[in-house]
Formats: structure tokens, sequence, C-alpha cells
């Protein structure tokens, strides 16, 4: 996996960037199924990993439409 | 590894200036092209400037982008209410609102920020905090109101995110928070530079020995004093510890600009998230490194609020990161933020900044507070007066005026400053930011313009 100037993430980078962007389709496709509790917490964690993402030049865009 | 190292993104906070730069270049495109897409004003004023994202190759293009001024931003929340037209997400996506401290003495600004938002202000003062040395061992004690002025509640929440413990100092007397320091042992202490040394006054009066205490580094804010050298050696005295200065605004919500623990005299400017840019206030024109002017910030962090080329009225003066030897590549303001544009009072013909005063009088240890008193006499003639409290008894206050008045005379061209010892607690003091300039002259011209003895 490579960000967006071309640099390989390492390993563990990329396992953080897997869980982003699963967060990030959990909350986008299935967020009707989700339990308050659910998907409140996942917001939270898809807010602190945006952060990891955006420091590691992986253009993910913006958050807005996700609920964070 | 991570605790190891001594920054909070070490590949960025290292980046040769080159790949930094395109970087920079990569986030304003995205911006330009987020901020046309969801907001209509700023849509028009890219249309309007004939700019389009991928018209953006270099920081050179940067310059396409009109200037936004907060007299603009202000207006703009007077035709658009409350927000103004410059929201870039709905409402409901909100989860903080603050305001603007009012320095200016205008409208403040509102502004709201996501849980992403919110996420990024923190994530800016962990780049502070890591830099400066903060580690998740430390207890940081927090001499704020937390109130709508967002002052220092990114710096809390990035306290948490560290791992530190948090002692939140709101609605306490001064008296508390330092029996709170001492109590809880805290190690970090923030607050306004200011408010640094009135705990400080405070402490002394209590019987307590901060500078043999448990705090090992300050974390200043909210005002320029946390850069200037007399007023930060004062502090690590009577502390007897390491001052670190940061800068921020709530435009932002957070902090641009942070001091590391190499202390170069300045901030490093915290580049992969922001271009700063320092212009000619008078002509707009781009400022050459060691020259002062105006700083104007893009910021790539707030999606709520996209900022494009802010004039901040902050006077700057950006030199090279390499001028520290920490390895950041990051520039650097020399003496951090050195006041506003419009800082500067016309006496008689004679700039004087009130920076450069505080500069002076923080020479002299005896003197616990201060303020600049501008006043007309005669109904003619503009005068300046230094009023000064001296509370320590053995102290020939009168020889310390006199030597105080000699000293700020040769440094502006032989104005005379009337310095007069007053009651000791007679003087303001203050918590957030420090108002030490009273200007009671009776007729003020336009662009500081005064009538002439």
């Amino acid at each position: 996996m490579q960000n967006a100037i071309g640099q390989d993430l390492n390993p563990a980078q990329q396992e953080l960037m897997e869980c982003y962007d699963r967060l990030a389709r959990v909350l986008g496709d299935q967020s009707d199924e989700l339990a308050p509790f659910e998907q409140r917490n996942a917001l939270k964690a898809l807010a602190a990993l945006w952060q990891v993402a955006n420091g590691l030049d992986m253009d993910r865009g913006q958050t807005y439409h996700l609920g964070a | 590894m991570t605790t190891e190292s001594p920054y909070w993104n070490p590949r960025h906070e290292t980046m040769a200036r080159d790949k930094l730069e395109a970087l920079q270049v990569r986030k304003l495109r995205n911006l330009i092209e987020w901020a046309t897409a969801q907001v209509p004003y700023q849509a028009k004023r890219f249309s309007d400037a004939g700019v389009t994202a991928e018209q953006i190759n270099s920081l050179d293009d940067l310059k396409r982008i009109p200037f936004m001024t907060r007299d603009e931003w202000m207006q703009g929340q007077l035709d658009h209410p409350p927000y103004g037209p410059i929201l870039a997400a709905p409402e409901e996506s909100a989860i903080r609102y603050h305001l603007t401290s009012g320095t200016t003495g205008k409208t403040p600004i509102r502004v709201l920020d996501s849980m992403k938002d919110w996420e990024w202000i923190a994530e800016m003062w962990c780049y502070g905090f890591w830099g400066f040395g903060v580690r998740p061992s430390d207890r940081v004690f927090f001499a704020f109101s937390y109130g709508t002025f967002v002052g220092f509640w990114g710096a809390h929440y990035a306290c948490e995110k560290l791992g530190c413990l948090v002692l939140p100092g709101g609605n306490m007397t001064t008296e508390a928070r330092v029996n709170q320091i001492m109590d809880m042992n805290a190690t970090v202490v923030c607050s306004t530079p200011t408010y640094a040394l009135r705990m400080a006054q405070e402490a002394r009066s209590m019987g307590i020995d901060l500078a043999n205490g448990p705090v090992e580094r300050l974390i200043l804010s909210g005002e320029p004093a946390g850069s200037i050298p007399a007023t930060k050696k004062l502090i690590e005295e009577q502390w007897g510890a390491k001052a670190g200065d940061t800068a921020g605004m709530t435009e932002l919500g957070t902090i641009m600009m942070f001091e590391c623990d190499h202390q170069p005299g300045g901030a490093h400017i915290i580049e992969d998230h922001y271009i700063e840019e320092a212009i000619d206030p008078e002509t707009g024109e781009s400022v050459a490194y060691g020259e002062p002017g105006e700083r104007v910030v893009t910021s790539f962090g707030r999606g709520f609020i996209p900022v494009f080329r802010y004039r901040t009225r902050d006077l700057v003066l950006k030199v090279p990161g390499s001028t520290c030897g920490c390895g950041r590549t990051f520039d650097i303001y020399e003496g951090g933020i050195r006041g506003r544009v419009d800082d500067m009072k016309l006496v008689r013909g004679t700039n004087v900044y009130p920076r450069a005063v505080e500069a002076i009088v923080r020479e002299h240890e005896a003197i616990d507070e201060f303020q600049i008193h501008l006043y007309t006499a005669d109904g003619i003639r503009d005068e300046i007066e230094l009023l000064v409290e001296v509370p320590d008894a053995n102290v020939d206050a009168g020889a310390l005026c006199a030597e105080l008045g000699k000293t700020l005379a040769e440094a502006h061209e032989g104005l005379r400053f009337h310095v007069k010892q007053v009651d000791n607690e007679s003087l303001p003091r203050f918590e957030l930011k420090a108002k030490r300039v009273l200007d009671e002259r009776e007729i003020v011209g336009g662009q500081g313009e005064r009538k002439q003895a």
C-alpha cells in the first residue's frame, strides 16, 4: 500500500489504514444496523484514525457525510 | 519506538523542504476542490479570481487566491447569521461551538467543529506538547477558565490523547490553583504568560517556593509575551521550569506554531498542516526570511471552515527551520508573535510597541505588574506614562522608576515616559489575554495618526 506521494506504508501502518477503511465502510453502508453505542464509538474511532490517515498522507477526503 | 521519538510526526517534521512544499501544494489543491464544491461563497471568490484546483502547481500559485480579512469574516456573519457563508458541512455535524476572545474589541467570530476537526485541533497541540518534551507520565495542570473562548480546550484534549494525567483548573481562585499544582505534583502547567507570573506572585505571598516545586515545564499561549526573552526568563526563574511558547487562533481552532525543547528563540510553524506567509501589510507582497511582516494563514485541517490566505494582523519574522538544531525542517517565527500590525501607538511622532516596552519592563524583576497609559495633556499634547507596582519595600522604587524612564526614552528616540509607582494590587490582573495598554487620548486619527505637540 502506498500513500499519495508514492511511499510504501509499513505493515503496521497498513493495518491501521485497513481499520480506517473498514470503519468508514461500515459507517457509510451499514450505519442503520448499528446500536447507538456501536455507531457513536465507531465515529469517535474514525475521527481519531482519520488523523493517522492524514499524517500518513493517505488522501481519504472528509468525514462529515459519515457523521464525524 | 514511538515514545523515543522527539517528534510527534517524525516523517513530516523532518521532511526535506521540496517534499514538504509538494505536500502543501497537494493539500491546497484538495482544499480548494472541497471548498469549491461545498461553500458557494468560496466558490465565487475562486471564480472571481479565476482560480481552480487544477491550476495549483506550486506554492507561488497560492498568490492567485485573494486575501480574506477579519472584517470580511465578520461582515459575512452579520449578513448570514450566525456563522456566515463559510461552513462546508451542515451545522448538525458539529460537536463544538467557540468564539474569538474579542481582543480586538469587535464582533466575536463564531466557529463550529465536527468530531474529526476536534480531533485535529487536539492533534496540532500534540505537535507542541510532544515537541516540548511532554510525555504520558506527565501531570498537566490547566490554569484556564473553560469557557466559549477556545484557548486551552484543544490542549486539554491533546493531553488526554497523549495519556497524561489532566488536571483541569477552571473556576478556581489563583490561590486554589497554586495549591492544586503543588498538592497534585503537576509537572506541566498551561497558562498565559501573564497568568504564569500572577500565579508565581500568589505562590510567593503564600510562602510557596515554586522554583523548587514539581513543575518542570510551562506551556504558554494567548499572548506575545511567551516569546519575549525577558518575560520568559522571569517566568522560568520564578517557576524553576522551562517555558515553551505556542500561538493559535480561534479562526483556526488551534495552534499553528510551537517552541521545541531546543528553545531556539522562536516557534516552529506546523507546516504540514498550514501554509504561513509573511507579507508587507501595506503592499500585500511577500517579505523575505528575516524581514518583519504580517502573518497570513491557509489551514488544511479544519474542513468545516476552510481558511484561505487569512490576514491575521499578527507581526512575525520568519527564519528557516535550519536555524534550530532540533532537526525539524519547519520554518520558525523568530520571537514568536511579535505583536499586532495595529498595536503600534504613535506618541509625539515616535512609534511605541507595547511588546518592546514589556521587554524592557521585565528586565526589572522588582516590578510585579505594569500598565502603559496614554492620555492628552492640556488638551493638545500626547503623553505616555508607565504605571508600575513594586511590592518589595526594600527596593528603592524611586531610583527604579528613574532608571526605567531613562532606558525607555533611550529605546524610543528620547520620548519621555513618565514612570510612576502605584499601589500594590491596584492594576488589573489577567487570566486570559492581558490588556496593559490604556489609551485615553482625546483625539484618535485614522491609521494611527495623532496630532503632534
